[in-house]
């Protein structure tokens, strides 16, 4: 099959990536970045290629399933450092010695081309939950809405943490691929409108999940995705140019003052300064007890996920470790899930004593 | 003519548009997006519960003052247009029309909106 006219387009442009991080994502994996033959997107969505980075744990293997399903055609799935999973047998994997950019832009063409077919639903292709009615067609039900609607509930109201005013509540479970948030954490919040009413860990991040991705995260949190880039490049942090760009954006009064205080006094803005000038130094925080709830209940989105990424990964594992789990498991595999998670804090808690 | 021209331009652009749009379409396989494709991205996890809720609208307070306002002036413009012409009876209709308006923005004072914050 040849290509059309819209496909030779389509192969001008950036391969669009999204990289799954897995607990040994190499080093190589953020420069990428700096690739200009990539695009590294944020959503699935957006992605023609998934790129597994080092190995997904047992427990987040059906996360990562999901994840694949979400890409639209054409797709394929690349294993770096790893090896692909049962499921995805179709999938490429790359060894330590090959040019993963080349590969890459390889296997985007062959995809548009047709020589290679977009690979299929690892999931069954039917609703995650069917709908449960009381009627002869399903519908109907008990309550406002009608029963539960494909078996899940509908939201209901619950306290408001600003005024009062009693809302719906949303509960979900946000990660482990999800590029605001430390690789492989997983956090059940209730959300209200964009107000964090409620935290729990179900997974927490990777031990050895980032290298000083926190303040380039930050940095594109605070819309400055080029000076994160900038980053990447070898001793960047040190260049006259670079601070003098840090301090022309702007960007310290645009992190809001006393976010994320801990017990010493440290905020969002005083451990972004750390990270920014002394970055293979981790600070040692006096967390003292401090949980993901005393830093995110009651804050909006964006200032949570501030907060999350001020900390470097030791901290943010003990502060996870502090926090309570998500006790409820309502779902087959996220038992395994939250004991994964257990033995990932104790160890934690071990190292922070 | 210049309006006869107009007319067909618009016409002539909007069918050009149309084409092209199908065209677009045309070229996707059209395979439907299947249903583990549709779940929603939460970087892998599943929600329990559904997207769809209610939320507050806290702008509604700013919507009602501007709906009270900019309604205001909007009939005003053509009615200052027509008064000379129709007297004390457009008076009396505007007299009207205000007063019913008038109820929101009351309404509005007793609810505070008026207080900065």
């Amino acid at each position: 099959m040849g290509m059309n006219w819209i496909a030779k387009l389509a192969a001008k442009a950036p391969v669009p990536i999204f990289i799954a991080r897995g607990n040994d994502a190499p080093d190589e994996t953020d420069k990428l970045h700096l690739n200009p033959n990539l695009s590294i997107v944020d959503t699935p969505r957006a992605a023609s290629i998934l790129l597994v980075a080092g190995t997904i744990p047992h427990a987040l293997t059906a996360h990562l399933h999901r994840l694949h399903d979400q890409l639209p055609h054409p797709r394929a799935t690349i294993f770096w450092h790893s090896s692909p999973t049962d499921q995805l047998s179709s999938a490429l994997g790359v060894t330590h010695g090959d040019d993963l950019g080349s590969f890459l832009l390889q296997t985007r063409a062959a995809l548009l081309t047709g020589e290679r077919a977009s690979e299929a639903d690892v999931l069954p292709d039917e609703p995650a939950n069917v709908w449960r009615g009381v009627g002869p067609h399903g519908q109907g039900g008990k309550g406002m809405m009608g029963g539960t609607p494909y078996g899940r509930p509908m939201a209901m109201t619950d306290d408001d943490m600003r005024d009062g005013l009693k809302l719906d509540a949303y509960t979900a479970d946000f990660g482990p691929f999800l590029t605001m948030l430390p690789s492989g954490m997983i956090l059940k919040i209730t959300l209200q409108g964009d107000l964090f009413q409620k935290v729990a860990v179900v997974s927490p991040p990777y031990e050895d999940a980032r290298q000083g991705r926190e303040i380039r995260t930050l940095l594109k949190l605070l819309g400055l995705p080029a000076l994160a880039n900038r980053l990447l490049i070898e001793n960047a942090h040190c260049e006259a140019g670079f601070k003098r760009l840090v301090t022309l954006s702007g960007v310290r009064r645009a992190i809001p003052p006393d976010l994320g205080r801990t017990h010493d006094g440290s905020d969002v803005r005083s451990r972004f300064e750390h990270m920014l000038n002394d970055p293979s130094n981790p600070q040692n925080l006096h967390l003292m007890g401090l949980g993901l709830g005393d830093l995110l209940e009651g804050r909006e989105w964006q200032e949570a996920m501030l907060i999350l990424n001020s900390f470097d990964n030791t901290s943010l594992r003990k502060i996870c470790a502090n926090t309570p789990t998500d006790a409820t498991d309502d779902m087959g595999d996220s038992s395994e899930q939250a004991s994964g998670g257990h033995e990932g804090m104790d160890h934690s808690s071990h190292g922070g004593h | 003519m210049t309006i006869v021209i107009a007319v067909l331009l618009i016409v002539g652009l909007s069918f050009l548009f149309t084409v092209g749009l199908r065209s677009g379409v045309a070229v996707d396989d059209g395979r439907q997006a299947s249903n583990p494709q549709q779940r929603p991205v939460l970087g892998g996890s599943d929600p329990e519960t559904h997207a769809l809720q209610r939320f507050h609208i806290r702008y509604y307070t700013m919507t009602l003052l501007f709906v009270a306002f900019e309604m205001e002036m909007m009939f005003m413009y053509p009615w200052a247009v027509v008064f000379v012409e129709e007297g004390p009876k457009a008076l009396a209709e505007m007299g009207m029309f205000l007063a019913i308006l008038s109820v929101g923005i009351l309404y509005g004072w007793k609810e505070g909106i008026f207080e900065w914050e």
